[in-house]
């Protein structure tokens, strides 16, 4: 290897640049710029601020914080469904006053002043709710207009009240408690907004009406259609938003016990800069309980440090501003460039060298010498079937094929002209085994591993697996089974060529070639999935060998085939049965002597061979160049060769012009018969074999007579 | 200072330079396939120009001169023939090792040897007793066009060669590989391939008067004098390969082309070609593989066939033109001559004959 490809590949092996993409497609990464912030805020008061981080300091902070996180819930419920209440600040004054009056005046007990100054924080809001969501008015001006109202009547009651509520006193334990007490060294308001988050974020992401709220803020529209009650879920928010600014309004009232004027006077502008710095979106539909508390908790440590280094009121409000204004523009830039940032940093190729490819050249030594042997192929179902990715033949000679619309039709012996549609499985079936009770196990991209009985029965044996430890994407559901095969026990083991990529994006993998891949083995008598093999490249084709303790399999994008021992003295082995093809391997299926035939489904070209070595080329190129115009390995020529267990080649079966049969994946040997498939071919391609046994089934060959 | 950082972030982002975009065949180069449904198709090997003499139509096949249509053999050159160009009765012949002979008419057997910077013919027009030749490369010869294509070089030149008195002198130089040449008043029309753009050159001082034609789709060659249908005036050209996103990615990745062009058998470049298709060791594109067994016409493809008639403006107004899945590839030479329009397809060896107004 020379020097720059040495450097390429230390590079590319240690350094794991698919992290960053498949971190970026999570969507807990849009809680990471508030997180972010939450800590570079608490770094840097606890360094500037002697003390700042003492358990005082933070006790007496957690209990303002339990009133104002709240008020930042009720903020960030009504944001979800895409509007917005100003009018908090104010509710909470109204609250506050409320439960002062039913305690010291009417001297209620502390319950049934709790359910009033609640039930008149949900009134408020209804008012809010029955004005912008039934008459539909603009939020942003109808909460405005209640604000206004709400204030004037706070201080009306006020001028009326204020001196009788300061000359009452409440002589009750609970009310000291919910002012003063603690619930396990945290304040009871801390711990109660704990408590309610907590149920907000079941609430939100577990049931129903949570759901229907979210959809209503993502889009009000496709809400409607899908028969959500919009109007009624708006109302509900700000019902739900006045009673938690009156839960709050009624802690503040028992922590401080004074009907003060300027209660919750700007108010709004904080909780709203809370909510959105939390990463709410003011748009709506994006958001959480989650990023209300970071939300909360960042700025009400901004506040107090402020007033701790000694900020003017003035600064203290101007800093809140701009800390709004700038968590609205990244809101709006991070939502807007997110998956165009995804789209860009997702694929990310790794270091690949090849071993040197053996020649091709015709008439010449090289065991996979062109010739026109394959020019004899006559077609089945020409133009009848679409993309026969693999075929298969059962005892009474019918042909079996998967094709792109998710059928797998059947093509009835002994002429092949007529067909129908055996079972419609959806997804796109790929490749297919006979198991002993004679049903067809079927691998089916997109979906999983399905059976499909003689009786047309189709149910599903496995669609998840063991997840990798570590691994930063979900990869417990299977996206892109290839291939099977069945070990004499009744065990599946099948091929998943990638875990980072859906079935239609299989091109995309090979550009990457990093070894997404992996196998997978599937047993019926415990109904359990388990991986048996991580990190190959594209495993596509699988064959069991004769013994019955191991199986040949395919990998395409590093043009080898392998053969892995699941059982016997080398049980867990990985052995190279042929490292350097010229070409891409998919399917393997057992040759009536004992031997493989394999599919080659196209050519490695130089230039591609060039460029799997320049990871850094292949990534420009993913980003810059239209897939269309990708460089692709050859797949429009591709051969069938023979190989036998030492991985020695008998056999090269080739068609330059593919005018009978233009693609190969897959290949069935029947009675004498090669039957050939081809992922984006309109036929089947069947071909007598001189010389092959002209009674030799696979079926026969797995199972032997007993059916 | 600026200009650098400028240029950096242009080539991270893939702007401005560094946009690969090709433009789309639009307006009077709409796709069509004429030059495959062309009313007669004259079997050739790898026919390069086409010239009209006194000897009728010729083509060179090779290192062979031919009489079209019968095929008789004029003239045995002894090196592979680049251009050809009608002089005083006789026919100027450009060789792949530069030099440049005539055969026939009054300078019958004159030969001009090639010289520093003067040894890539690849085309020329003559004037009286001048002819004015376009050296395509001073690095590589004629047939090694897609290494000079790679290499990004620009170092095309146009001589002016007097025949009588066999003085030269150079007009212009530092010119994208200039493939074809046509006269006007006071003016030479060159094409320069790298460029994919048509200039208008002072004759004597060889200065860059008009850019005519910009960012054209494919990768200009010849340009002939042919009477349009309507005024008489015009000219027909012919652009012997396609740019394709994916090369002009690669012309922009200095890297990978150093090491392909170190590394890869010259036939398996990812390069614009005459042919592409015909072995898989070549490159494919995503867009190339083949559906239900056919090749999409529309496929990224490397190699096309295509003739503009351009009117006395050099403003296209029809094109003929050989698809991805089309059979006359690699158009070389064009020229209209008795009513028709012959184009030799280098990539298929073929001449196609297609009848004007008929």
């Amino acid at each position: 290897m020379s020097i720059t490809d040495t450097i390429a590949y230390w590079r590319y092996r240690l350094v794991p640049d698919h992290i960053v993409g498949e971190i970026l497609a999570k969507r807990w990464i849009d809680n990471a710029i508030p997180f972010a912030i939450l800590v570079a805020v608490l770094v840097g008061f606890g360094t500037a601020v002697p003390d700042f981080l003492s358990l005082g300091s933070m006790t007496a902070l957690t209990r303002q914080l339990g009133e104002f996180g709240l008020v930042v819930l009720a903020m960030t419920i009504v944001m979800l469904a895409g509007g917005i209440d100003l009018s908090v600040g104010s509710v909470l004054a109204l609250a506050n006053i409320t439960a002062l009056a039913m305690l010291n005046i009417f001297g209620l007990p502390v319950g049934v002043a709790c359910v009033i100054t609640l039930a008149v924080g949900a009134s408020v809001g209804l008012v809010n709710g029955l004005l912008i969501g039934y008459l539909r008015l603009r939020a942003f001006l109808t909460t405005l207009v209640t604000l206004i109202i709400v204030r004037s009547i706070v201080d009306m009651l006020l001028l009326k009240f204020a001196v009788q509520i300061s000359a009452g006193f409440v002589d009750s334990a609970v009310w000291d408690f919910i002012g003063d007490g603690k619930v396990a060294q945290v304040p009871f308001s801390f711990a109660l907004f704990l408590l309610i988050a907590i149920v907000v974020h079941v609430v939100l992401s577990r049931t129903r009406p949570g759901w229907h709220l979210m959809a209503v803020g993502g889009s009000r529209r496709s809400a409607h259609n899908v028969g959500i009650h919009v109007r009624r879920t708006i109302c509900l928010t700000y019902v739900v938003s006045g009673t938690l600014a009156a839960l709050a309004g009624f802690l503040f009232a028992a922590r401080l016990g004074g009907a003060g004027s300027d209660v919750g006077i700007g108010l709004e502008i904080t909780v709203l800069t809370a909510a959105v710095l939390g990463g709410n979106s003011l748009g709506g539909g994006r958001g959480s309980a989650a990023k209300a508390v970071l939300g909360a908790i960042t700025v009400m440590i901004i506040i107090n440090g402020l007033v701790r280094v000694g900020a003017g009121s003035g600064a203290n409000s101007l800093i809140l501003g701009l800390i709004l204004l700038a968590a609205v523009a990244i809101d709006v830039r991070w939502l807007k460039n997110r998956h165009k940032v995804l789209a860009k940093v997702y694929v990310s190729p790794a270091f690949r060298s090849l071993p040197a490819a053996p020649g091709t050249e015709r008439d010449s030594a090289s065991p996979y010498a062109l010739n026109d042997r394959l020019r004899d192929v006559s077609p089945v179902g020409l133009n009848q079937v679409d993309g026969p990715e693999d075929v298969i033949l059962d005892e009474n000679d019918h042909i079996y094929a998967g094709t792109r619309t998710g059928d797998i039709v059947r093509f009835f012996a002994p002429d092949y002209t007529q067909q129908e549609v055996f079972a419609h499985v959806g997804g796109r079936p790929l490749g297919m085994a006979f198991a002993r009770d004679g049903a067809l196990i079927c691998c089916i991209g997109g979906m999983g591993l399905y059976r499909i009985g003689m009786d047309r029965q189709i149910s599903k044996l496995t669609d998840e697996t063991n997840r990798t430890p570590f691994s930063i994407i979900d990869d417990a559901r299977l996206r892109l089974a290839d291939d099977l095969d069945i070990a004499p026990d009744g065990r599946i083991f099948f091929s998943e060529a990638t875990v980072r990529y859906e079935m239609h994006e299989w091109p995309v993998d090979g550009l990457e070639s990093r070894g997404n891949g992996r196998i997978i083995c599937y047993d019926p008598l415990s109904n359990t999935t388990r991986t048996v093999l991580r990190n190959l490249n594209f495993p596509n084709g699988i064959c069991m060998t004769q013994d019955g303790q191991s199986f040949l399999f395919a990998e395409t994008w590093s043009c080898s085939v392998s053969r892995y021992h699941f059982d016997g003295p080398k049980a867990g082995k990985v052995e190279t049965v042929i490292p350097d093809l010229p070409g891409h391997p998919d399917n393997i299926n057992r040759a009536s002597d004992g031997t493989y035939w394999l599919a080659l489904v196209g050519v490695r070209t130089p230039s591609m061979d060039l460029a799997l070595r320049m990871p850094g080329f292949r990534r420009r190129m993913a980003r810059r160049v239209a897939p269309d115009e990708w460089l692709f390995p050859n797949i429009n020529t591709g051969c069938i060769v023979r190989f036998d267990e030492s991985g020695r080649i008998l056999d090269t079966l080739w068609d330059l012009g593919g005018e009978n049969h233009p693609m190969i994946t897959s290949m069935r040997e029947h009675r004498g018969h090669l039957y050939i498939g081809g992922i984006f071919n309109n036929r089947i391609g069947q071909l007598p074999l001189a010389g092959a046994d002209p009674d030799w089934t696979g079926t026969r060959s797995y199972w032997g007579d007993e059916k | 200072m600026s200009f650098f950082f400028t240029r950096a972030l242009d080539s991270f982002l893939g702007r401005n330079e560094s946009a690969i975009t090709v433009p789309a065949l639009d307006g009077a180069l709409r796709p069509n396939r004429r030059l495959d449904d062309a009313a007669g198709r004259i079997p050739v090997r790898a026919p390069g120009a086409l010239a009209v003499g006194r000897d009728g139509l010729m083509v060179s096949s090779g290192s062979d001169l031919l009489r079209l249509p019968s095929g008789e053999v004029l003239y045995r050159a002894s090196a592979e023939i680049s251009c050809l160009a009608p002089v005083a009765g006789g026919i100027a012949i450009g060789l792949d090792d530069g030099r440049i002979v005539i055969v026939g008419g009054e300078f019958d057997g004159t030969e001009l040897p090639a010289r520093d910077g003067a040894r890539c013919p690849t085309a020329m027009v003559a004037d009286g007793d001048a002819l004015y030749v376009c050296h395509g490369s001073a690095q590589n010869p004629p047939s090694a066009w897609t290494r000079d294509l790679l290499e990004r070089n620009a170092s095309g030149a146009i001589w002016q060669m007097d025949l009588r008195g066999s003085r030269q002198h150079r007009i212009a130089a530092g010119l994208a590989f200039p493939a074809g040449l046509a006269l006007i008043a006071d003016g030479l029309i060159v094409s320069e391939s790298w460029k994919h753009r048509i200039v208008l050159l002072d004759r004597t001082t060889g200065a860059l008067r008009k850019v005519i034609q910009s960012d054209l789709p494919g990768y200009p060659g010849h340009i002939g004098h042919g009477p349009s249908a309507s005024s008489g005036d015009g000219y027909v050209m012919a652009m012997f390969a396609p740019r394709n996103q994916l090369v002009e990615f690669i012309l922009r990745e200095d890297q990978y082309r150093r090491r392909m062009m170190a590394e890869v058998d010259p036939r398996y470049w990812v390069a614009p070609s005459y042919r592409s298709g015909r072995s898989f060791y070549e490159p494919l594109q995503g867009g190339g593989v083949k559906h239900l067994g056919i090749l999409k016409p529309w496929a990224p493809t490397l190699s096309f066939g295509m003739v503009v008639l351009l009117d006395e403006n050099c403003l296209p107004v029809d094109s003929f033109q050989s698809r991805a899945d089309g059979t006359t590839h690699g158009v070389t030479g064009a020229v209209i001559h008795d009513g028709a329009l012959y184009a030799a397809s280098r990539g298929d060896d073929v001449v196609a004959r297609l009848d004007f107004g008929s």
